[in-house]
């Protein structure tokens, strides 16, 4: 007999799930754990995996919104018979409306060449130079071999000057990007976390130490390049346990100081603003956060984050210093009660011992939920964080 | 400055080192009476007697493990393999006892032997006398390896090599012994290890080896006048490789092409290409181009051979694809 293949529970609180597409077609061979569709949730995309072996008999639900538990396909012997009951229960909504009509033709590149996954064709020297200079990639036009965007192509967005090649027609209409899951959270989470009374406190710290140590931890071990995120992961996470009243939650009931510092990291991804966690970061060294890091915000680039990824965070640090920030202000992400904002390390002229110095100075904006901590709780929160970056030895 | 060919430069390392160092000496199939199946140890009986310039049987194994053990006993020999393809018999000697002694004994012992031997297409030699093996060798840690493309680098590097006190793979190109070039007036030891820039340019390095250095130089004028500018450089020591040359004119041009005769397939420029790849990718805005041999035996009919192995078109056209003229 077929066996049912169900939307299945990919973390608390979710009753339904968006079928992206199918990685396998009707009458293909299925292993069992081989990856057999892609479900987008309202807090990441993920792979599902077959839980049968066998021929994928029949996909009752192609694409669209499906409750959690309804079959979404039939695997079985090759021949076997399907119940009906599939396609009908289909929780989607009728399609009433006639489908948005396809442009005749694919729309020339204007923009840069993107590959079937998503990923822009570009030179390493073309990526470092758009990074250090704040440039889209997806803004610029490739000229190089099949459309890849070159260290000239870079040049040439930063000066403003249109490619040498025919400049590219303005469009007439408004374009329609429809929301995704991700993108209705985000929208949903924001709106509610407006709703609570915060308030911000700023600080700077020289970054000298950190950076040296940096330098240090790179040479020792060239293989798990540690970042300066991974320092102000390490050091936030002390901080949040000396502070505890930051690592926090507002409940209407209690204040809940959690025991651990489950640090979350801001991460741009392809579908949009998600925040992987970095558990118990207080009791990893700095080359076991960089390695966890790596590890969860390249997955978050392929969209290949679990639930339990992003699950349980008790504090976000959301890092724009790549993007020359110098600083700014972060909504807080419920329920966590603190959030900090990091903006770029740049070469400041300071007072130091009497005369003036050239250092790399940071800016940190912290963003708390007023309800949960106060304000000197949460300066006091911010100073630590500002001498352990000064003297990361001090976090120890 | 004298002007010496490239077989000349050779045998002048020889003869100098053997005049002032009486442990130097040569051996090798028919490298006496002869001078060696090139003609590269010609006159040298004559001077030295053939106690010191020593004709062997026909087995490399053999002439190979008689050399090292020589080197063992203190001397500094300078084995002949008379082709590179013959060094697949001397393998045993060279990669398991040459290479090997030094470290398993502890640095009690060591091997300062060096075997010259020469290969290379362009003469029709066929299949079993003109493969590029350098490769082959700068796999086997414990051995040094130099390919050098000119007669001032081919007699200071020799000289190099005899006085070090490990064993030297020493490849010549065939082609190359009749070349002509400006030397010095007495010998300047080269140290192995460190590149030469043959010309400077600012679009795109070519890091080529032995007698495709010389047909990168044609290519780069060339490419000159289109409006490219090429770098060239030899590494001449391929192993230890001057990485922090190779990788510091890559930072400055952004574009690489590595050029050698050997075959492309897991030939020493993609080892020079993965080198590069990690140390300067950020500096990187074309893939790294490889230019080599077709993955063929050589062929015995000239035309075929010249459509086998490259030439400066070949490298031409990899300078003008890494700049997107291709």
């Amino acid at each position: 007999m077929a066996t049912e293949v169900i939307l299945p529970r990919l973390g608390q609180g979710m009753e339904s799930g968006t079928i992206v597409r199918w990685l396998k077609a009707e009458g293909e061979p299925v292993e069992k754990g081989e990856p057999l569709f892609e479900l987008d949730t309202d807090k990441v995309t993920q792979e599902v995996e077959a839980e049968a072996a066998g021929v994928l008999l029949k996909i009752a639900v192609p694409e669209g919104e499906v409750p959690v538990g309804q079959t979404v396909a039939f695997i079985g012997q090759q021949g076997e018979d399907v119940p009906e009951v599939a396609a009908a229960a289909s929780h989607e909504e009728p399609k009433t409306a006639a489908p948005e009509p396809e442009p005749a033709a694919a729309p020339p590149a204007e923009t840069a060449v993107v590959s079937g996954n998503g990923r822009i064709k570009a030179s390493p020297l073309a990526r470092r130079m758009a990074r250090e200079r704040g440039i889209e990639l997806s803004d610029i036009r490739g000229t190089g071999p099949d459309g890849r965007i070159v260290a000239e192509d870079v040049e040439r967005a930063e000066v403003g000057a249109p490619a040498p090649t025919t400049a590219p027609v303005p469009r007439g209409e408004v374009e329609r990007v429809p929301l995704t899951s991700i993108r209705k959270t985000i929208a949903r989470r924001l709106t509610e976390a407006w709703q609570i009374p915060v308030f911000q406190l700023q600080t700077s710290a020289d970054m000298t130490r950190v950076n040296a140590l940096v330098a240090r931890l790179r040479e020792r071990d060239p293989d798990v390049r540690v970042t300066v995120t991974d320092v102000l992961t390490k050091v936030s996470a002390q901080a949040l346990l000396r502070h505890r009243e930051v690592n926090a939650e507002f409940t209407d009931e209690a204040i809940l100081l959690h025991p651990s510092a489950n640090v979350g990291l801001a991460v741009a991804a392809p579908q949009g603003l998600v925040v992987p966690v970095i558990r118990s970061a207080e009791r990893l060294s700095l080359t076991e956060i960089a390695a966890v890091r790596s590890d969860l915000v390249g997955r978050a680039r392929e969209s290949k984050l679990r639930a339990e990824d992003i699950e349980g965070g008790t504090f976000t640090i959301s890092n724009l210093g790549m993007y020359a920030v110098e600083r700014f202000t972060a909504v807080l992400n419920p329920p966590q009660a603190a959030i900090v904002a990091v903006g770029a390390t740049e070469e400041r002229v300071v007072p130091l011992d009497g005369g003036i110095a050239v250092r790399p100075i940071v800016t940190l904006t912290g963003t708390f939920d007023h309800r949960a901590v106060d304000g000197a709780p949460a300066a006091a929160f911010l100073q630590t964080l500002k001498e352990s970056l000064e003297d990361p030895g001090l976090a120890l | 400055m004298p002007e010496l060919t490239y077989r000349e430069a050779v045998r002048d390392a020889l003869s100098t080192a053997m005049r002032q160092d009486d442990d130097v000496f040569i051996m090798g199939e028919d490298i006496a009476e002869m001078g060696g199946s090139m003609g590269v140890t010609a006159g040298m009986l004559d001077e030295f007697g053939k106690e010191r310039v020593r004709n062997t049987p026909i087995s490399e194994m053999a002439l190979a493990g008689a050399a090292i053990g020589a080197a063992m006993q203190g001397m500094r020999p300078v084995a002949e393999i008379m082709y590179e393809d013959f060094m697949t018999l001397a393998a045993e000697q060279v990669v398991n006892q040459a290479a090997k002694l030094r470290y398993m004994s502890g640095g009690q012992l060591t091997v300062p032997v060096v075997f010259r031997t020469q290969g290379g297409a362009g003469w029709s030699p066929g299949a079993q006398h003109a493969q590029q093996l350098e490769a082959w060798f700068v796999h086997i840690p414990g051995l040094k390896v130099v390919f050098a493309s000119t007669p001032e680098d081919v007699r200071g590097l020799l000289w190099s090599a005899i006085y070090d006190d490990n064993p030297v793979v020493f490849f010549e190109h065939r082609t190359l012994y009749p070349l002509k070039g400006d030397v010095p007036q007495e010998i300047e030891p080269i140290p192995i290890g460190r590149a030469r820039i043959h010309r400077e340019g600012e679009d795109v390095t070519v890091i080529a080896t032995g007698r495709l250095v010389h047909e990168t130089l044609k290519a780069a004028e060339e490419a000159e006048r289109d409006g490219i500018s090429v770098e060239v450089v030899d590494p001449r020591t391929l192993q230890p490789l001057d990485e922090e040359t190779l990788v510091a004119s890559v930072k400055k041009t952004n574009r690489a092409v590595v050029a050698h005769e050997a075959v492309t397939r897991m030939g020493f420029g993609a080892e020079v290409a993965a080198v590069l790849q990690y140390q300067a990718f950020d500096w990187l805005d074309a893939p790294i181009e490889r230019v080599g041999a077709k993955f063929a035996p050589l062929p015995f009919a000239p035309v075929m051979e010249a459509f086998v192995v490259p030439h400066a078109e070949d490298v031409l056209a990899a300078i003008k694809r890494t700049v997107g003229k291709g």
